[in-house]
């Protein structure tokens, strides 16, 4: 694709205020939307086939028309700048290069579902972005971009930015609003749901930084020229893919939605394989994703596409491996990092991770036994769609694919007594 | 009433009541550790997840409210499945030493490890220990035992309002402790074990002075105070060792002041009168009963009931002291400060009220008025008293007569002391501080030679002094039935 809507952008000149008036078409969007009915922008939305960018890829009009209309307690609006999962880094380009666009759909957003306030949950490591945000906010503010009585419409809006302190679990959205709260970043019950009561009680919308910067874009546009950019059926607009690994060209690509299979992405965008080596295996939407092997690839990389193999599309964190790199070494490696990240309030989670840690770190070392495999999937089972909140399912989803798909690599292992890569 | 389905079984449930309580209500138990009905829901566990029918994943029984038609299995395969993942789980680091576990036998993660656990584990990794501090004077911690359910925070923060507990670290680190690891502050610390599903917390009153299945339980009202807690005083031997909250949705709910839960302790203790007394001097009941008759005789007489008798005992007096003290006055006394209760309030915003004494309401109720000063021209004062009344202070008094019990201490300047019963050792009724009438239910036996307060009457009113025999072999009359 030719155009983009955020990768153009990306450069250092796009930073300030002028040039996201002068280039961005910046501000109109919000000032349009001040002009419309709360609904029509929901419906604007609805029709645009947004879906979440954080992962779940819920659809975003759908998710804000859960909103009470009434509400005794305040409205908030809370932007999910986590950006947690390994393998992805589409959130801190959007904030680094164009902070301007993720204010303005912060400002459409909370307009649309009547909150007056809004947060900017950013991960801790993102000190740069986060200085770079508040100095964006800061300029908005003096230009009356947030306040009080915005551009004249009335609407009053102020935005903060809150630095996580780095914890993977703050990026699950009751977590992060705990967190935000000044509590343990553990994650709540649901029912009830942010959009019912979320941060400090109030009906809460929480969404990804990339599902708010489309925002401008749609209302500007309109929802259906942006679902018509997304090649496939229920997805609109353009992705942010975050390819890694073992690719001679990794980086950001923006693609149109559903428009490009894992295949093209791997070997035509990102110029194949690192040395020419073979394909060995995929992980296609950060850590959590259930792998892919290279006789799976020819998948359209989008949210449903995804789901029908058996994985997901999470945050578009691509990860490429290639055929000498140890497929033990990388799951232990994986499953290291979900047991430390695990907040331990729930059981098959807290004990079930480091359990599964403990075992594969036993098999890449040469101590594996011939039952641990079948042990591992039964643990990863037990986890499995067990837990409190989604983090026992990204634990357990990458082992049991690993397994699975790369049995023989951990049978080489168990039986050889050493890892045969290292 | 709507109604779901359990097990097959239709059921009535109110609306907004959990899959557990609902459950619970038809006969069906569901297990939990993080569950408490006291508590806020956290679903934490795992434990309660049954199956829901038209739902894809198991869902946490605490946490789910049943709805019209709803359909629940709780032993499906799938759920029994998770049910031994769970156990399998909490067992991994748990040390399996319950013969050496003072929560043995009435532990949680026993009964449910026997009950829904698999009897072989397949960990072999390293366990996870941990260091404890002091937890002061009420509770040991014992961190290797806990499985993370959380209920002592929430206790805290719910109920005692005190942020003392608190989670540290995170994932399989986790460790549950106070805030910089201090001593507890609360002075409800006491329910921190009994909320404790395990024997992560227990009370350094209690632990390894009796095994759990050796007492003996009976259900009974705390006197600490004119709250009328419910408890139930645990027993063997003869021997108290502990009480514990009994649930009463109206006045305590499931929680217990550590003040009420230690008042025990004064029954079973060295320095209580337990021998009749004559003077400073161990003496048979007849010499000691003959030394009160004749000490107070002619004696322009003030009797002072303390509010910590039964309502029963009360009412004794009424009928003995005109009886036999004709124009005495009488008063009741328990709090300093307490005169009626009128003066009764909340002591703190949970359970304890300021009339230390457990039937205040009781004795104003049969007409006695509040102790203030003795009237002029007291030349003696017969205290009648339970355990827990505060004795006033009695040095002007030359001649003073104590019925019920005391500690050496307050009986070394009494004339006589009839040793009497405590609250564990007598039936009666007694009233709160909103009237409301709860019995307290004899546990034990009189310890020594305590006698109920009814049978020292008996004594005193029959009591024939045979003449030339010594003092020492002095006997009881056969009229009067006294046994």
């Amino acid at each position: 694709m030719s155009e983009t809507l955020f990768i153009q952008h990306f450069n250092d000149e796009s930073r300030p205020l002028d040039y996201y008036l002068g280039k961005m078409n910046g501000y109109q969007a919000s000032k349009k939307a001040f002009g419309m009915q709360k609904d029509d922008i929901i419906a604007e939305v609805k029709k645009s086939n947004l879906r979440g960018r954080g992962g779940a890829g819920f659809p975003t009009g759908m998710k804000w028309g859960f909103i009470p209309k009434q509400s005794a307690k305040p409205k908030y609006l809370v932007c999910n700048a986590d950006e947690s999962e390994p393998g992805t880094f589409k959130d801190r380009d959007l904030m680094r290069f164009t902070p301007h666009l993720l204010i303005e759909g912060m400002l459409i957003a909370g307009y649309a579902i009547d909150a007056h306030i809004g947060y900017i949950y950013i991960r801790g490591e993102y000190t740069r972005e986060a200085k770079l945000l508040t100095a964006a906010i800061d300029e908005a503010y003096a230009k009356g971009y947030l306040g009080k009585n915005i551009q004249g419409s009335g609407f009053d809006f102020d935005l903060t930015v809150h630095r996580g302190a780095g914890a993977y679990i703050c990026g699950e959205e009751t977590g992060l609003l705990n967190s935000l709260e000044g509590k343990r970043g553990e994650p709540r019950v649901k029912p009830p749901f942010p959009a019912q009561a979320g941060a400090f009680g109030g009906p809460t919308i929480v969404n990804n930084v990339e599902t708010l910067t489309a925002i401008p874009f749609i209302i500007n546009q309109g929802g259906d020229w942006f679902s018509k950019l997304g090649k496939i059926e229920k997805s609109g607009g353009t992705r942010l893919f975050c390819v890694s690994g073992h690719v001679k060209r990794p980086g950001l690509y923006e693609l149109p939605a559903g428009g490009v299979t894992l295949r093209e992405l791997i070997y035509d965008h990102c110029h194949g394989i690192l040395g020419d080596k073979k394909l060995k295996a995929v992980i296609p939407g950060g850590s959590s994703a259930p792998v892919l092997t290279p006789d799976e690839i020819d998948v359209i990389v989008d949210i449903e596409p995804l789901m029908k193999v058996g994985s997901m599309l999470g945050s578009a964190g691509i990860m490429v491996v290639s055929e000498d790199y140890c497929m033990v070494k990388l799951i232990q490696r994986i499953t290291k990092f979900y047991a430390h990240e695990s907040c331990g309030q729930c059981t098959p989670c807290r004990e079930g991770c480091k359990w599964m840690e403990d075992i594969l770190h036993r098999i890449e070392h040469g101590h594996g036994r011939e039952n641990d495999l079948a042990l591992l999937l039964d643990i990863a089972d037990n986890i499995n769609g067990k837990t409190l909140c989604a983090l026992g399912d990204a634990a357990a989803g990458p082992v049991m694919s690993f397994v699975k798909k790369f049995r023989a690599d951990f049978e080489e292992h168990i039986r050889g007594g050493k890892c045969p890569n290292a | 009433m709507p109604k779901c389905v359990i097990d097959g079984r239709e059921v009535e449930f109110t609306a907004g009541t959990n899959l557990i309580e609902v459950a619970r209500h038809a006969g069906i138990k569901i297990p939990y550790f993080c569950y408490h009905p006291g508590l806020t829901v956290v679903a934490q566990c795992r434990m309660c997840a049954v199956e829901i029918e038209k739902m894809p994943k198991l869902q946490t029984a605490c946490s789910t409210p049943a709805t019209e038609g709803m359909v629940v299995h709780t032993n499906s395969e799938r759920v029994i499945k998770q049910q031994k993942a769970t156990m399998e789980f909490l067992l991994n680091n748990h040390p399996l030493d319950c013969p050496i576990c003072d929560k043995s036998g009435e532990c949680d993660l026993q009964d449910f490890s026997f009950n829904y656990g698999d009897a072989n584990t397949r960990y072999t990794e390293e366990r996870r220990t941990y260091i404890d501090l002091d937890m002061g004077p009420v509770i040991k911690k014992n961190m290797n035992r806990c499985i993370h359910c959380t209920r002592c925070i929430r206790f805290g923060d719910e109920i005692a309002k005190i942020h003392e507990m608190v989670a540290v670290q995170r994932g399989n680190n986790t460790e549950i402790t106070t805030i910089d690891g201090r001593p507890l502050e609360t002075d409800y610390a006491g329910n921190y074990a009994d909320v404790c599903p395990t024997g992560s917390l227990t009370l350094k009153d209690f632990r390894f002075k009796k095994r759990a299945w050796y007492l003996r339980k009976t259900p009974t009202v705390c006197e600490g105070c004119s709250k009328g807690c419910n408890m139930e005083l645990h027993q063997e031997g003869n021997v108290i060792y502990r009480s514990i909250p009994r649930d009463n949705m109206e006045i305590n709910k499931y929680w217990l002041c550590d003040e009420g839960r230690f008042n025990y302790q004064y029954v079973n203790r060295k320095d209580r009168v337990k021998t009749p007394m004559a003077g400073a001097n161990a003496t048979v009941w007849a010499s000691a009963v003959d030394q009160a008759r004749t000490t107070l005789a002619g004696k322009k007489l003030t009797v002072l009931v303390g509010s910590d008798l039964t309502q029963e005992e009360a009412k004794l007096l009424l009928d003995f002291i005109p009886k036999n003290f004709a124009g005495a006055n009488m008063f009741h006394f328990g709090t300093p400060g307490i005169k009626s209760s009128a003066d009764d309030a909340p002591a703190d915003a949970l359970l304890k009220r300021k009339s230390k004494t457990g039937n205040l309401n009781g004795l104003e109720k049969l007409g006695f008025k509040g102790f203030d000063t003795l009237p002029a021209g007291t030349d003696a004062v017969l205290v009648i008293r339970g355990g827990r009344a505060t004795l006033p202070d009695l040095k002007a008094v030359k001649t003073v007569v104590g019925m019920g019990v005391f500690q050496a201490k307050q009986a070394a300047q009494f004339a006589a002391t009839l040793p009497g019963t405590s609250f564990a050792e007598k039936d009666g009724t007694i009233l709160n501080y909103e009237n409301r009438e709860q019995k307290i239910k004899r546990s034990i036996h009189p310890v020594g030679e305590s006698k109920p307060l009814s049978e020292i009457l008996m004594m005193w009113t029959n009591l024939k002094l045979q003449p030339k025999r010594e003092s020492a072999s002095l006997s009881l009359a056969p009229a009067g039935g006294m046994a």
